[in-house]
């Protein structure tokens, strides 16, 4: 049975680190070798889970949702007062957003999300956390430098805007609303929502204002 | 999360365990690996610590051979539907009332902990402002020892210039999830 012993465990990833491969794709070969052998693993539904998320669970679910917010102001007021009941409407609660909150950006905020302590991220509705997201260094300087953070990404606040950084330490998750950009009114969820990055909904993309010649 | 659907998950597993058994690789290897690399590093010396795996199975394994694929391929929209049925609620009922409310000035106490917790280390000591209380939340440092046990759970916000000195003069706050015995009077 289940030791809960914090040394137990630090021991076997010692005895882990000494006898798998160094080399990081045949340390995860050995390691799916042996679990797929005693049954444990099903190579099958890896295969499956990769492409559910390659294809169908992503960050256009997160779109939708936005989309929707912007055209159609009680779907924002559910959204904002109920994330996973809001996000449910469209059948996207699921995986990681049974606690979503939704915060929006204003003229006089921005803001973001990040997991200092994991890669805690609202999967169900965004799909899988981009790999910067996981780093060392994007989850240590979230919470300690988030405007250069968001310059390195292309993004420069202005000091009047206050930036705020959700830190996802408990089972919250949070996905950012921006602000729908001028120019596009009139248009419809579908074309709204194609504006719409996962950075954006991350917090590391604010101005998604299309540019001049974008495609319908 | 992956394990729930992807392994066979022991039953006396918690999130916060498997939370935990994560963050006890070395941290040369912990900061360093790939997710993924890790997310079958921390699987797998799970199952070896609850006994459905011996270390000596792992380390003798054949590594030339492709894992095998039996059967007929899962459909993607098996995995739609195990994704939505994933959703978890970590909220419980708790007799006790809410310590803090909307407003209040908070400390997030210094103490370190001993195992799992969620209280990040540049939060200590500093005082911020309850923005919201969330009701009453699943504990981790107990679920990570396999006990249930519920505390209310606030979000506090801390100025950044209360958190790091370069950000002296600046607006911008830092949102954090605590448990109430993380948070103390100012």
């Amino acid at each position: 049975m289940t030791s809960f012993s914090s040394d137990r465990v630090a021991e076997i990833h010692r005895q882990l680190h000494i006898h798998l491969p160094s080399e990081p794709a045949l340390r995860v070969k050995a390691l799916e070798s042996v679990l797929v052998e005693k049954g444990l693993l099903d190579g099958r539904m890896i295969d499956a889970w990769v492409e559910a998320f390659a294809e169908d669970i992503g960050p256009k679910r997160g779109a939708q949702v936005v989309a929707r917010a912007w055209v159609d102001p009680e779907y924002k007021a559910r959204l904002i007062a109920n994330g996973p009941a809001a996000i449910g409407e469209f059948g996207f609660l699921g995986l990681h957003t049974s606690h979503l909150n939704v915060a929006e950006n204003t003229d006089e905020v921005h803001i973001s999300s990040s997991a200092r302590l994991c890669s805690c991220y609202p999967f169900s509705i965004l799909g899988i956390a981009p790999n910067w997201y996981k780093t060392a260094a994007y989850r240590a300087r979230a919470v300690r430098d988030p405007r250069g953070v968001l310059a390195e990404f292309g993004v420069d606040i202005d000091d009047r805007v206050e930036v705020r950084v959700w830190d996802s330490t408990a089972e919250l998750r949070y996905l950012v609303l921006p602000q729908r950009p001028a120019g596009t009114e009139g248009w419809s969820e579908a074309r709204l929502a194609g504006l719409v990055t996962r950075n954006s909904m991350i917090g590391t993309d604010r101005d998604l204002t299309p540019r001049t010649g974008e495609a319908v | 999360m992956w394990s729930m659907a992807m392994l066979i998950w022991v039953a006396d597993w918690t999130t916060d365990w498997w939370r935990h058994v994560r963050e006890l690789i070395e941290p040369a290897d912990y900061l360093t690996r790939r997710y993924f690399d890790q997310w079958m590093q921390t699987q797998t010396a799970a199952l070896i610590d609850s006994g459905v795996l011996t270390l000596e199975e792992v380390t003798s394994a054949d590594l030339t051979s492709a894992p095998k694929r039996n059967g007929s391929a899962i459909r993607r929209s098996d995995v739609i539907e195990m994704v939505a049925a994933l959703a978890k609620d970590y909220s419980r009922q708790t007799e006790a009332p809410p310590t803090f409310a909307r407003g209040d000035s908070v400390r997030a106490r210094s103490m370190g902990a001993t195992g799992h917790t969620r209280l990040p280390a540049y939060a200590r000591g500093r005082v911020g402002v309850v923005h919201a209380h969330r009701g009453a939340h699943v504990f981790p440092g107990a679920s990570a020892r396999g006990k249930e046990m519920a505390e209310h759970l606030y979000t506090v916000a801390f100025p950044a210039d209360a958190l790091w000195p370069e950000a002296a003069g600046r607006r911008d706050r830092i949102f954090v999830d605590l448990w109430e015995s993380y948070l103390e009077q100012p």
